[in-house]
């Protein structure tokens, strides 16, 4: 005689049971901090097009005005902070950035509508970050551009940054083609005096790491 | 009453097949998206907050007057600004066909270390941290990007005469590339584009000729 013979609910108890199981475990399946809320395409084309900046003149008002609706962060180290930064500015070390409570403390202000402001020393420092943080969904994240060195240079008549494109990222500075072009042989042999680069010999590396 | 009893047992394997299915079609939905590959969030802020990533032009300058083979230098540029100039050997990967499948794969060879090169660094650190995302290792930035090349290697200024021994070491170092860059030029003709020896992650599917 088969069992199900005995009871025909049985079937269905376990099913239940069954089922009751897997909703409790997608249910209490632990959800992790941060999820990409964009995808590469439109992270690339977000990036294409991107308005989230933060102009050196536009500090000015927010230095002056403190609104509630935004938060700037300085994400340089604690010592460095301390020894200058921009005034209302919280700081939130580039290091400490990965702690759950740092980011649990934007998710919150995400929710609350307020402008996130992030700068490092200078813009790079920061564009990781700002990147990273779009691509998890933080639209509200504006990246200062020039970073503190700008800042710092210009703060005592930021407006007259307006007119300023030295901040604008991403242009040559120069005519490359013309400025590395071939110097008609004569720079060849001139300069004896400079000795000439010494090729495939390793090397500890004493060369000092240019200002850039 | 043995056929109540049939009819009962059917309409409760035909209920379980059917929660069964359901169940299966679920999981479908699990994965939603059809992304490539991606690291977790927190590891890529984990990576992004060190500044290991970060190369400089005459540490660039040295591989490629050494013709270090493992050097192979991508320029997220646009493709105009890319053919106005470019560094010797570098290859053009305009951000907006980062994604392409051809071009992902200059990424990940094993070996080789990718430098991005912006005209400075900062388009060049985004495209950086969008294939970080996607997990390739091996990926560098040249920091000033061409901006700083062209005032450290193509017109490099002398140190003060109080700087330190090193940067006179620097200055020698960049004259003697610069000359490398500029009047070894004359000698190609025309300055005409050499062909770049590239290397791609070959497709895996292709059995690999065992010795």
């Amino acid at each position: 005689m088969h069992i199900h013979e005995i009871n025909p609910w049985r079937t269905l108890i376990a099913v239940a049971i069954f089922v009751v199981i897997l909703l409790i475990g997608f249910l209490t399946m632990p959800k992790p901090l941060l999820n990409y809320e964009k995808s590469m395409n439109e992270s690339v084309d977000a990036l294409l097009m991107s308005e989230d900046y933060v102009y050196p003149w536009e500090l000015e008002e927010i230095i002056a005005d403190k609104p509630d609706s935004i938060v700037i962060f300085d994400i340089r180290d604690n010592f460095v902070f301390g020894q200058g930064h921009i005034p209302g500015a919280e700081n939130l070390s580039a290091n400490t950035l990965t702690f759950p409570e740092n980011i649990e403390r934007l998710k919150a202000l995400k929710e609350m509508g307020t402008t996130i402001i992030l700068y490092g020393e200078d813009e790079l420092q920061a564009n990781g970050p700002w990147l990273f943080f779009h691509q998890v969904g933080f639209d509200n994240m504006k990246l200062l551009l020039g970073g503190y060195k700008y800042y710092n240079e210009h703060k005592d008549d930021l407006y007259s940054t307006m007119d300023d494109d030295a901040y604008y990222s991403g242009f040559p500075k120069f005519d490359y083609a013309d400025m590395a072009a071939p110097k008609e042989g004569s720079e060849l042999f001139s300069d004896s005096e400079n000795k000439p680069v010494e090729v495939r010999r390793r090397k500890k590396s004493n060369i000092a790491a240019g200002g850039c | 009453m043995r056929i109540d009893n049939l009819n009962d047992m059917n309409r409760n394997y035909i209920f379980l097949t059917i929660v069964m299915l359901v169940l299966a079609a679920g999981t479908l939905f699990l994965t939603t998206s059809d992304e490539p590959k991606q690291i977790a969030p927190e590891e890529l802020l984990q990576e992004i907050i060190q500044p290991s990533r970060y190369v400089t032009t005459d540490q660039v300058a040295k591989m490629i007057i050494q013709g270090d083979p493992s050097l192979l230098m991508v320029d997220v540029r646009p493709e105009g600004e890319f053919e106005e100039y470019a560094l010797p050997g570098s290859v053009n990967v305009p951000l907006e066909n980062l994604l392409d499948e051809e071009n992902l794969s200059y990424f990940g060879v094993p070996g080789v270390k990718v430098v991005f090169v912006s005209n400075d660094d900062i388009r060049a650190d985004q495209t950086w941290v969008l294939t970080k995302r996607l997990g390739y290792k091996g990926t560098y930035v040249l920091k000033g990007g061409i901006n700083c090349w062209m005032q450290t290697i193509i017109d490099p200024l002398p140190p003060n005469e109080d700087a330190p021994k090193s940067e006179f070491e620097a200055y020698a170092f960049r004259r003697g590339a610069q000359i490398y860059f500029t009047g070894a030029a004359t000698l190609a003709p025309d300055g005409e584009n050499v062909q770049v020896q590239v290397r791609r992650r070959e497709k895996t599917n292709v059995a690999a000729g065992g010795c």
